[in-house]
This record gives C-alpha cells, sequence and structure tokens, in this order.
C-alpha cells in the first residue's frame, strides 16, 4: 500500500519534469531513463538469478537496430515499430537463451559476451543492410496509430519512456514476486537444490533470460527514434559492462536500485564529464569500492533498515511481515 | 603469383600475431587456472607494460631495458591488487564478483595510462639490429617480426618447461588442480595465487612492449585485445597453457587468412568459433570440463 | 521505528533527493542562460580523443590561431567563440555533443567534424535543428548527392571523389595498367575507393582488387602482403589519422615503398614527419598544399608557424579556409541566421589558402582546385614537404551536381 503510494508520488514527480527543465536537460533526463530501463532488465538475470550476463548489450543493440530498420524501411507508425522491434529481438533471444543457460558461471558469462560480439560482427557482415560502421541514420517518428502523435515533440516522448518504463518496472515486480519469482529465487540461491525439489530449472533460466531480453530490447527500441541514429557501439561489451556496473551500484535483484542508479550515473556523468576528466577514474573506483565493500549497492544500503518492504517472493499483500529476516 | 610464397608470407604474419596474442592469453589461462577467475583487466595490464616501455626507451634510450622493466613494474601492480583486493574475495565464492573487481580495475588502468599519458599514440622505434627485412621466397618478411615469432616460441617452450618441470610449476599445476589438498599439504596457497596473477602479468606486459613498434602504443589497446584474449582461452580450455598456443595460433591464422579470403566474415568468424566450441566442447580444445 | 515512520523517512527522502536532483541537474543549464551571448559561437564536435585525434588536435589549433588572427575584429565586430566539444569519432556521440551544442549551448554554426560517417549523422537533423554546418575535412562523396543533400550542410574542402580524380588524370599518361587499392571500411575510405575505381577504369586502366581495412585496424601485414602479391606496381591508398600512421611505417618495415609506388588521396604531413625520409617519393592528391605559392597562403602559413613551429597539415589548411568561406557568407548575410545565410553562402566565392573557391549552388560543394604532389627533401624544413608536381582547375576536378561521377569528361 505504502509502495503504491511512493510510486504514485515518484510517477507524479515525473510527469512535471518537462514543465521544470530546459530542453537539452530533458533530452539528458529521457536518456537516463532508458538507460535505467535497460539497467532494470539486466537485474531480473544479474539480481534475481544470479545469472551473470556480459552480453546484454546484445539485447539493447537488436532492439535498437530491429526498430531503426522497421521504421526506417515500412511506413509504420512509430508504437507498432517500438513493439514489432522488441518481438523481434525476443525472437532472437530464444535460440540465444537456449544456448547461454546450457552452461552456468564463468561459461555463462563468456556465451553471453560472444553473443554480443557476434552482434557486432555481423552488423558489419551485413553492411548493406545495417550501414556498418556508419550506422543508420535519419530515423523517424511517424505519427499513430489512432492519430496518436505526442511522442513527435520531445516531451510527448518523455512520457511515452515514463509510461514505458513504468509500464516494465510493473510487470517486472509482478514477476519476481510470483511463484515463477520464487523459483528464480531458489535457483539464484542454490540451483542443485532446486532442480532436486522437481524444477525444471533451464526453462526457468531460459526464460528469465528472454525476459530480461525483451525488456532490455524495449529499451534499445526507445532510443533509435528518440537519437534518430544508430551504430554498431551499441553492440559493444563496453556497453554491457556499463550496464552491469550500474546494477551492482544500484543494488542488484532490487529492481528500482537499477533503475535509479542507471539514472543518476547517467546523469552524473553528462555532468561531470564536462567538469572533470577524473570522472572514469571515479567510475572505476566507485564500482571496485561497491563490489568489494557494499555489495548490495546503494538501493541495497538504503532499503536495509526496510527489508521487509523490499518485493520478495511471496510477499502478497502483508508486506512481508511473515517472512523471517535474513 | 607465388602461391607457396604467398602461404609461406601470410603464415608468418600469423605466427608474429599469435606471439603477441600468446603472451597475453597465457596470462589469462593461468590466472584462470589457480583463481578460476576471468581476469578482465589483462588487456589493460598489456598496454601499461607498452606505456611503461616507451617511457623506459624514452628514458634511457634502450629498448632491450624495457623489456625487463616493464614486466616488473606491470608484474608488481597485479601482485598488489591481487593482495589488496582479489585475495579478500575468495571466501565470498562469487564469481560475479571477481569479473566485476576485475573489470572496474580495467576501467581504471585504462583511464590511468589516459592521464599519465594523454591521448596521443606513443611510438617506439625498432631497435637497429632489428630492423630491414629478409626474403623469404622472394618475399621480403620484416626482421623485427620473425624476432617477435622467435621470442614468443621461446617464451612458449620455457614456460612449458617451467610448469612441467620444476617444483613451482608443479606446484602451480596443483593448486590449478585442488587447491584445498595443497594447503591442506602446508603449502601457502595464498603465495602461489598472488604469484601466478604476478607472473600473469608480467608476460601480459612484456607482450606489450613487444608489441609497441609494430602498432604503438595507443588507448584502447587494452580494450582490443582483451575479447581476443577471451576468445583464445576459451577455445583453447580455461586454464590450458597448451590451448593458449595453441588458441593464439589458431585466432591469428583465421585473422590473417580470414582477412584475405573472406573480408566480411574476418570479425563473424572468431565469435562463431567460440561459440562453437562453448556449445560442442565448453571446455575448451584442450581444457578439462569445469 | 514503527511502520509508519518508516516509510514516511522513505518518501521524505525520495522527495529530497529528487528536488535536489533537478536542481543540481538544472544548474547548468540556468547559469549559462545567464552570461550574455554577444560572441558568434561556433561549435566544434570534433575528434580529441580517439583513432582521428590527431586530426582533431589540427582542427582545434587552427580554429585557436584564427581566433588570434582575427582578434577584437572578429566577425560582424562581434569577437569568436570557439565551443570544443569530443565525439571520438563516433557518429552517435556527434549527434549527442551537436545536439548539446544547440540545446544547450544555443550554438547553431557547427564546423570541424573530421569523419564523414559523424557528418552523415547529424546532416538529417540540421533542419530540426535550425543549424548550419560547413565541412572543413568530410570526404565521403556522397554526402552532396540527392541521397543526403540537406540545405543547410555545404562543403568547403575537396572531397574524395575530387581526389581521385586528380589522381586519375596525373595517371593518365603513365605506362602503368595495374592498380589496386586499399580504404578504411566506412564512409569515406568506400566513398574513396569507389571513385578512384570509377576514374582508373574511366581512363582505361584496371584495378586489380579493392581491400577494406576494418576501422581502427592497428596491424597491416596481412594486407600490406596482400599487395605485394598482387603484382600490381601502383597502390591507392585511402586512410587517415592513426590508420595511416600505421599503414604506412608497417610498409616501410616490409620496404613495400620500395616495390610498390604508394598513392594516397591524402597526403598528410603528420605522415611525412613520422615517416622522416622514408617518405621521400611517395605520391598523391592534397587537400591543401603548404608550398603553394600566393599571398593569402603565405599570410597563413607564416602566422601558423609562428604559433606553432610547425609545417601546417591539410586540416589545418582546409580548416582555415572553411572558416574563411564561413566568415565571408556571415559577412554577406550580415547575420548568422541559418535562414539568411543559406541564400548568401550559394555562388559565393572566396580566395583562401588553396586559390579561389566557389560554393556552388546546386549542391553546396566547393569548386577547389586539385593538387597532385609528391614528396620530396627539403632543404629549407628539418622534414620532407610536399610539392606540387600538377595543378588541375576546378572545373575539371569537381564532379557534377548532386553526383560523384564526371559523366562525358
Amino acid at each position: 500500500m505504502r509502495e503504491r503510494l511512493v510510486i504514485a508520488l515518484i510517477v507524479a514527480l515525473l510527469c512535471i519534469i518537462p514543465l521544470l527543465v530546459p530542453t537539452f536537460t530533458l533530452t539528458l533526463i529521457i536518456e537516463a531513463l532508458i538507460f535505467g530501463l535497460f539497467a532494470m532488465s539486466l537485474d531480473l538475470m544479474v539480481g534475481y538469478t544470479r545469472l551473470h550476463s556480459f552480453g546484454h548489450a546484445a539485447a539493447y543493440g537488436l532492439g535498437a537496430y530491429s526498430t531503426a530498420l522497421i521504421l526506417l524501411h515500412f511506413n509504420l507508425p512509430l508504437p507498432i515499430g517500438i513493439v514489432i522491434g522488441v518481438a523481434i529481438s525476443i525472437i532472437i533471444a530464444v535460440p540465444i537463451a537456449w544456448i547461454c543457460t546450457k552452461s552456468t558461471g564463468v561459461s555463462f558469462a563468456m556465451l553471453t559476451l560472444a553473443f554480443a560480439q557476434l552482434g557486432y560482427a555481423m552488423i558489419f557482415r551485413f553492411k548493406d543492410f545495417t550501414g556498418g560502421s556508419d550506422g543508420i541514420g535519419g530515423i523517424p517518428r511517424p505519427a499513430g496509430p489512432f492519430g496518436l502523435d505526442f511522442f513527435q515533440s520531445k516531451s510527448g516522448y518523455f512520457y511515452l519512456v515514463v509510461f514505458c518504463l513504468v509500464g516494465s518496472y510493473l510487470l517486472c515486480r509482478a514477476i519476481v514476486t510470483s511463484p515463477f519469482g520464487a523459483v528464480l529465487a531458489g535457483i539464484r540461491e542454490n540451483e542443485t537444490k532446486t532442480r532436486a525439489l522437481g524444477y525444471n530449472t533451464r526453462a526457468y533460466k531460459m526464460s528469465v533470460v528472454i525476459m530480461a531480453y525483451g525488456f532490455g530490447s524495449l529499451a534499445g527500441a526507445l532510443y533509435t527514434p528518440f537519437a534518430g541514429f544508430v551504430a554498431p557501439e551499441l553492440f559493444f561489451w563496453l556497453v554491457s559492462g556499463r550496464v552491469l556496473i550500474m546494477v551492482i551500484i544500484g543494488g542488484a535483484g532490487t529492481l528500482i536500485g537499477p533503475i535509479l542508479g542507471g539514472i543518476f550515473f547517467m546523469l552524473l556523468e553528462q555532468q561531470l564529464s564536462e567538469v572533470t576528466q577524473l570522472w572514469p577514474l571515479i567510475f572505476g573506483s566507485t564500482f571496485i569500492a561497491f563490489v568489494m565493500l557494499a555489495p548490495d549497492g546503494i538501493w541495497g544500503l538504503l532499503t536495509k533498515h526496510f527489508r521487509s518492504k523490499r518485493p520478495v517472493p511471496g510477499d502478497g499483500e502483508d508486506g512481508g511481515a511473515s517472512r523471517a529476516a535474513s | 603469383m607465388n602461391f607457396a610464397g604467398f602461404i609461406v608470407a601470410q603464415s608468418l604474419n600469423a605466427f608474429s600475431q599469435a606471439a603477441i596474442l600468446f603472451f597475453i592469453a597465457c596470462g589469462l589461462t593461468l590466472i584462470f587456472g589457480i583463481m578460476r577467475i576471468i581476469n578482465f583487466a589483462h588487456g589493460g595490464l598489456f598496454m601499461v607494460g607498452a606505456y611503461v616501455g616507451y617511457t623506459t626507451v624514452l628514458l634511457t634510450g634502450s629498448f632491450w631495458l624495457s623489456l625487463i622493466v616493464a614486466p616488473i613494474a606491470v608484474g608488481v601492480l597485479g601482485g598488489v591488487f591481487e593482495r589488496v583486493f582479489l585475495s579478500r574475495l575468495y571466501a565470498r565464492h562469487d564469481g560475479g564478483a571477481y569479473l566485476m573487481v576485475t573489470f572496474g580495475l580495467a576501467i581504471l588502468l585504462a583511464e590511468g595510462v589516459h592521464l599519465i599519458w594523454g591521448p596521443q599514440p606513443r611510438s617506439v622505434a625498432i631497435p637497429d639490429m632489428l630492423r630491414g627485412v629478409v626474403f623469404i621466397l622472394n618475399q621480403p618478411f620484416p626482421i623485427y617480426r620473425l624476432f617477435l615469432i622467435g621470442i614468443g616460441g621461446a617464451a612458449a617452450i620455457l614456460l612449458w618447461q617451467f610448469l612441467e618441470r620444476t617444483r613451482a610449476g608443479l606446484l602451480i599445476r596443483a593448486v590449478s588442480q585442488n587447491a584445498e589438498m595443497v594447503h591442506a599439504l602446508g603449502t601457502d596457497v595464498a603465495m602461489v595465487r598472488t604469484s601466478v596473477f604476478t607472473l600473469g602479468c608480467a608476460i601480459a606486459a612484456l607482450g606489450g612492449v613487444l608489441s609497441t613498434p609494430l602498432v604503438t602504443a595507443f588507448l584502447g589497446m587494452g580494450s582490443n585485445v582483451i575479447i581476443d584474449a577471451f576468445v583464445i582461452v576459451i577455445i583453447g580450455g580455461m586454464g590450458s597453457f597448451l590451448g593458449s598456443i595453441v588458441g593464439s595460433l589458431l585466432i591469428a591464422f583465421v585473422q590473417v587468412f580470414g582477412a584475405y579470403y573472406f573480408q566480411d566474415m574476418a570479425l563473424a568468424i572468431i565469435y562463431l568459433l567460440m561459440l562453437t566450441v562453448l556449445i560442442v566442447r565448453p571446455g575448451g580444445l584442450l581444457g578439462s570440463e569445469q | 521505528m514503527t511502520d509508519s515512520i518508516k516509510s514516511e523517512t522513505t518518501r521524505r527522502t525520495i522527495l529530497k533527493t529528487g528536488v535536489a536532483s533537478a536542481a543540481m541537474l538544472a544548474s547548468p543549464a540556468i547559469l549559462r542562460v545567464a552570461t550574455a551571448a554577444t560572441p558568434i559561437k561556433i561549435g566544434i564536435p570534433t575528434v580529441i580523443t580517439g583513432g582521428y585525434a590527431v586530426l582533431g588536435s589540427q582542427v582545434m589549433r587552427t580554429c585557436k590561431l584564427v581566433q588570434k588572427m582575427r582578434g577584437n575584429k572578429g566577425v560582424l565586430g562581434r569577437p569568436i567563440e570557439f565551443l570544443f566539444k569530443d565525439t571520438q569519432g563516433n557518429p552517435a556521440d556527434c549527434v549527442r555533443k551537436a545536439q548539446e551544442l544547440v540545446e544547450k549551448d544555443d550554438c547553431r554554426l557547427i564546423t570541424g567534424v573530421v569523419v564523414s560517417s559523424e557528418a552523415r549523422a547529424i546532416m538529417p537533423k540540421l533542419p530540426e535543428w535550425k543549424a548550419f554546418f560547413i565541412s572543413h575535412g568530410c570526404g565521403d562523396g556522397a554526402l552532396t548527392t540527392k541521397e543526403f543533400f540537406v540545405p543547410n550542410f555545404f562543403r568547403a574542402n575537396t572531397s574524395a571523389p575530387m581526389g581521385a580524380r586528380a589522381l586519375a588524370l596525373y595517371l593518365k599518361d603513365s605506362p602503368e595498367k595495374n592498380f589496386i587499392a586499399l580504404g578504411s571500411d566506412y564512409a569515406w575510405g568506400r566513398s574513396s575507393v569507389a571513385a578512384f575505381e570509377e576514374q582508373i577504369t574511366a581512363i582505361g586502366k584496371n584495378l586489380t582488387d579493392k581491400i577494406y581495412t576494418p576501422v581502427g585496424n592497428k596491424d597491416y601485414s596481412t594486407y600490406i602482403t596482400k599487395i605485394m602479391q598482387s603484382g600490381a606496381k601502383d597502390c591507392y591508398i585511402a586512410l587517415q589519422g592513426d590508420e595511416a600512421r600505421g599503414f604506412f611505417s608497417q610498409a616501410v618495415q616490409y620496404e613495400l615503398p620500395k616495390r610498390v609506388q604508394l598513392m594516397t588521396e591524402i597526403v598528410a604531413q603528420d605522415n611525412i614527419r613520422s615517416l622522416g625520409k622514408d617518405s621521400i617519393g611517395l605520391l598523391g592528391s592534397a587537400r591543401y598544399v603548404f608550398t603553394y605559392d600566393i599571398p593569402q597562403n603565405k599570410e597563413f602559413a607564416e602566422a601558423f608557424l609562428a604559433e606553432y613551429k610547425e609545417i601546417p597539415d591539410w586540416t589545418d589548411g582546409e580548416m582555415y579556409q572553411a572558416l574563411m568561406v564561413m566568415f565571408a557568407g556571415i559577412e554577406k548575410a550580415d547575420s548568422i541566421d541559418v535562414d539568411k545565410l543559406i541564400p548568401a553562402m550559394e555562388n559565393l566565392e572566396v580566395t583562401s589558402v588553396k586559390g579561389p573557391v566557389l560554393m556552388r549552388k546546386c549542391d553546396h560543394q566547393g569548386e577547389n582546385q586539385g593538387f597532385v604532389v609528391k614528396v620530396a627533401a627539403s632543404s629549407k624544413y628539418p622534414e620532407p614537404v610536399a610539392e606540387i608536381v600538377k595543378t588541375y582547375s576546378r572545373e575539371q576536378i569537381t564532379p557534377d551536381c548532386l553526383s560523384t561521377s564526371y559523366k562525358g569528361r
């Protein structure tokens, strides 16, 4: 109940932002929100299932490029373009998830990396189609359906992104607090035991990877019409590394943590890198510090006292009061 | 077109590239064998080695000296990092934490180099003794690249003998197979780990110094090379020293001949290979199932 | 603590954080609005770090020199202010930085973009931004073709097809029949090689192979061997920045220049300097020639040498020319408003360090002379310099309107 109030408050705050900030800052915020969504999608894998992925850029890149090509070549309205882009990415994610979940641990991480790099290589291989290293530009934001065109303006696009972010968050939250999420937690804590209990852990892992790809590709799909431009760098492993850092610093396994982590660090980086050359050093050291000293991340630290408020499997309506502190 | 000459010339190119790759890959695989971690910072250490080598040459004028100074300096840096950060993570049994700490280190190294040496690439001249070409089947081939092949081969053999024949090598192999047992038998396993990490970093730095006269020391040389190194270690077998040799040769040949014949596919072939090996033989070609 | 107080604190924390962040994020923008805007701002989203950083550093130093040379006079009596941003040669970052310039810094004059793919990325956005972009060094022929043409874009520099054309005209009388080409695999490199292929086959020669090297490639051994194996006696090169440095220095290690005549679409002093005497004999097209003996160039070259103690490179010369052309346009329009500037720029002719340049109306391409040069030892300077061996007129060199071809010529 209180959670819902807090969320509603945050959404209300978000809604009045376009009226408060100058245009360029709005651009930054939109990018940051998209990145927050991207980080949250990875949290499903890293935080809730302990599947460390070093290739999540693949989800982003797939979403971005699919949407770019759809919008460029077919005269479809923007929301439809995004939906199709995400759908294509999810379809491609299925064999990727199947192959990756064959392994665990480091092998899993390397497989995800391999796929992301393969995506990167494919962009160059099919350069006639994808523009190769030049990327694809001039991506439009066609209006429709039903005459919808609010997203063609910047503040309109902001609302679209907020809508997608909040909607995705609610969906993800529902997932992780459902029985499905309980199994994920089981896999995270002790996969062998969970399998011994009779669960097909491979199927669960596959599903969560596909979901992560789905939300990740939504982030990419939202990025494309906003920037109007896509480039192969979107697949590069440095992107995967950055979003992984966001999840850890924000607080893995909390959904909110990575969102906030993604948003604030994106904004901090923009502001600080103009001011000081030391930003990447600060960034890297902060990351190491968190891994060593505060693996729960910022949100984890903040909510440590309110642990019973965290969305956990089987929470339902009683606020987890029935769950013993761990 | 002289077909034999072509094969030989491109093969020599491949061997020279393999030599550099080997220096990075063997350190990476040794570290993995001992500590079960993929050291993301390995590319960064390679780069620091290159820049330290450049500065050594700048200050002393001796390329040969840089071959000694850089590995020592970077080795020490690596050893300290292992002691201060990585050793505290062993208790956690969390593979993800290592990946991330070394990733963070990679970022720090890249930025450190940027801040200290600036954005311009730094070139080191090929030492006079190694300039010029030799003619092999009528094709000119730079002497420096032959030197690289030689030193790469020598290093491979030396390290192999070290691991197989010496007591220290035996310890290293034992720890990578069963650290607890070795510890129970009274060996300071933590010291072995630090030593191996130091050695791996030093070898990578040596590779950096050697590659500089060819491609200059530049920002981003670490991230360029780390992915290739991962691919090699995975294909060759994580933890397998011989695997790192085989992997380096394989990747170098694929890159050279792939670039020649299938320009568009060259990049993709490597990752497809990596995927195939991971699926079909997850331990790598010469590795054991992990 | 009771539940209600706990969540009250959470809510307060969130609200406080939210307001604080909004204030923090908005502040730089507020500060910017507060300062007066009498200088003319020119946005330079260029490569400060990355493989082409040497070109970006040249852009910046020439801008600073121009600022000094103009002093208080500036343009239209207003001082000039350059805003330098680092794009790292990345098209996506260039779009972001350009957007920052337009939206945050209220700067609508853009130049100094190094990489052609960056130009391609920002061109479609220029009308939306109401911005003006003049290229000093983007060579991709496609930028002034029907497919990409945007009225807010002008190109003051020699393009890749023009450079290839000059070389091809020069080679018409050469006895060599077989050529091979190597270019960087992105917009400009591909455009350059394609243009050379078109030109060289039109004069009856053969292009036996086209090699494209990945952007950022470091080890050229495979490609050098391939060139040697091909049997061609002449090789056309379309590489820049660190790629050019790497290729040429490794080619020298293989003694390639002794066996194959290397011809480059852009002769860069930076390459000459790093190769030293090994660069002697290099043939190529030059976008700007330091030794070109006209008063405007003498003035620039002397000021440059005095300030930087270094021979100006092609980017320095082309950047200077682009700025001179833009200033002339601004002065003719008596405004920096894009709607007035575009018609003022069309058919504008300016004589600068490369001779007279005509910004033609049909596709906004600057008609430049073409120079074929050969690198030779110099008694006057500590490093070799490029000497002009042939000059071609604007009409001979500039392609047909909105095209990269030379139909019927």
